[in-house]
């Protein structure tokens, strides 16, 4: 696995994806979220987490009723995946990691 | 990865590679294992900015691993921590680490290793005594079967903290050593079942962790309670995520997730 943005787009259940660092939000979801307004609550949602020094793990599990948003935190950038709540959840997280290791390696370059 | 520098820490021990590694201005990741223990230090240019053992972090970590005599040490060039743990300089780490060397020299004289086994003592002459909490907890575990090890992993205590404790209690004659010596092995078979799934991860996992990687894979799955025979996909993905996250070293970790979430995708097809 190569750990790029579309074979997270391919797993099962994955409906898109929120990239958020210090300058910048990428969104990439379906039209039924309605991401316009959303743009200054996810920045707020990073920035909380960001200001934390003591963050327990770089992994967070939101479940709604009808999706699990699963957000993995890697230095300053985060990436937030949205899937369906039937989704395997370890593959999700381990995906979630491997795609987020990948951009930061990338922006490294 | 670059590997550069390994050795045994019979022959030098990890203060002395600590010291080395400061004065060349190093950058990258010590890695120091003891039989299933293992310990990262990370270096910024000869400064120590991260350490884990076990469950510790920070300078704990580093004076938990100080008192290895046995084992083997790499030295990883460039590796770079997740996070920073350690904020003094290595000459005060390593006054510390030498302090608690020879506390465990003091130690050792009386308790050989973790792994001997005590039971409460019967003929405890009547004398009135205080304990401190900690020493309350480890006592109330001692039933002549457990090990110094075990205990110190029951109350979350490291190897070094739990031998100072039960130094303290047996110097009190609260405790003696147990009539049966031994602590009870638990009954673990490294022969692992031979299936293409069990096959990949075992290969994967000793690419990451060295020979352990059996008794690694063995005891995460009795820990999880989960059957190796077992072909959910579930399963599966949970187990390889749990022994994902016991691998020291990010990069490491990645790679063991890469090939086997790979397998997941691809493999589970070809059985």
């Amino acid at each position: 696995m190569k750990g790029t943005i579309k074979e997270l787009l391919k797993a099962p259940g994955v409906q898109g994806y929120v990239i958020i660092r210090p300058k910048g939000i990428q969104i990439k979801l379906p039209a039924k979220y309605r991401v316009t307004d959303a743009k200054k609550r996810l920045r707020n949602f990073y920035d909380g987490l960001m200001d934390r020094d003591d963050l327990p793990g770089n992994i967070l599990e939101l479940y709604t009723d009808n999706m699990v948003i699963v957000s993995c935190i890697s230095r300053n950038t985060m990436l937030m995946v949205f899937s369906s709540r039937t989704t395997n959840m370890a593959i999700l997280r381990m995906t979630g990691k491997l795609v987020l290791a990948n951009i930061i390696k990338e922006k490294d370059k | 990865m670059n590997q550069e520098i390994l050795g045994e820490l019979e022959n030098t021990r990890c203060p002395e590679i600590i010291k080395i590694l400061s004065i060349g201005k190093r950058t990258g990741r010590l890695c120091l294992t003891n039989g299933a223990e293992t310990a990262n230090i990370y270096f910024q240019e000869g400064q120590i900015n991260h350490a884990q053992c076990g469950a510790f972090h920070g300078e704990k970590a580093i004076h938990e691993s100080a008192i290895w005599g046995s084992g083997e040490y790499r030295f990883y060039v460039d590796d770079t921590p997740d996070m920073l743990t350690v904020n003094h300089s290595v000459d005060e780490i390593l006054a510390e680490s030498a302090k608690q060397i020879r506390q465990m020299e003091r130690i050792t004289s009386l308790i050989p290793s973790n792994s001997m086994v005590y039971e409460l003592e019967p003929e405890f002459k009547d004398r009135e005594i205080t304990i401190k909490s900690i020493q309350w907890k480890v006592l109330v575990h001692i039933d002549g079967k457990r090990s110094i090890a075990d205990i110190g992993q029951i109350i979350g205590l490291g190897v070094s903290d739990a031998m100072k404790v039960f130094y303290t209690i047996i110097r009190l004659g609260l405790i003696k050593e147990a009539s049966e010596t031994r602590a009870e092995k638990t009954d673990v078979s490294i022969e692992l079942p031979d299936t293409p799934f069990v096959s990949s991860i075992k290969d994967a996992l000793t690419r990451a962790m060295g020979p352990i990687a059996p008794f690694i894979i063995i005891e995460t799955a009795h820990d999880m309670d989960l059957d190796l025979l077992n072909d959910n996909m579930d399963s599966r993905a949970s187990l390889i995520e749990t022994l994902s996250s016991r691998i020291p070293g990010e990069s490491l970790s990645l790679n063991f997730l890469d090939t086997m979430t790979d397998w997941l995708n691809t493999g589970m097809d070809n059985q």
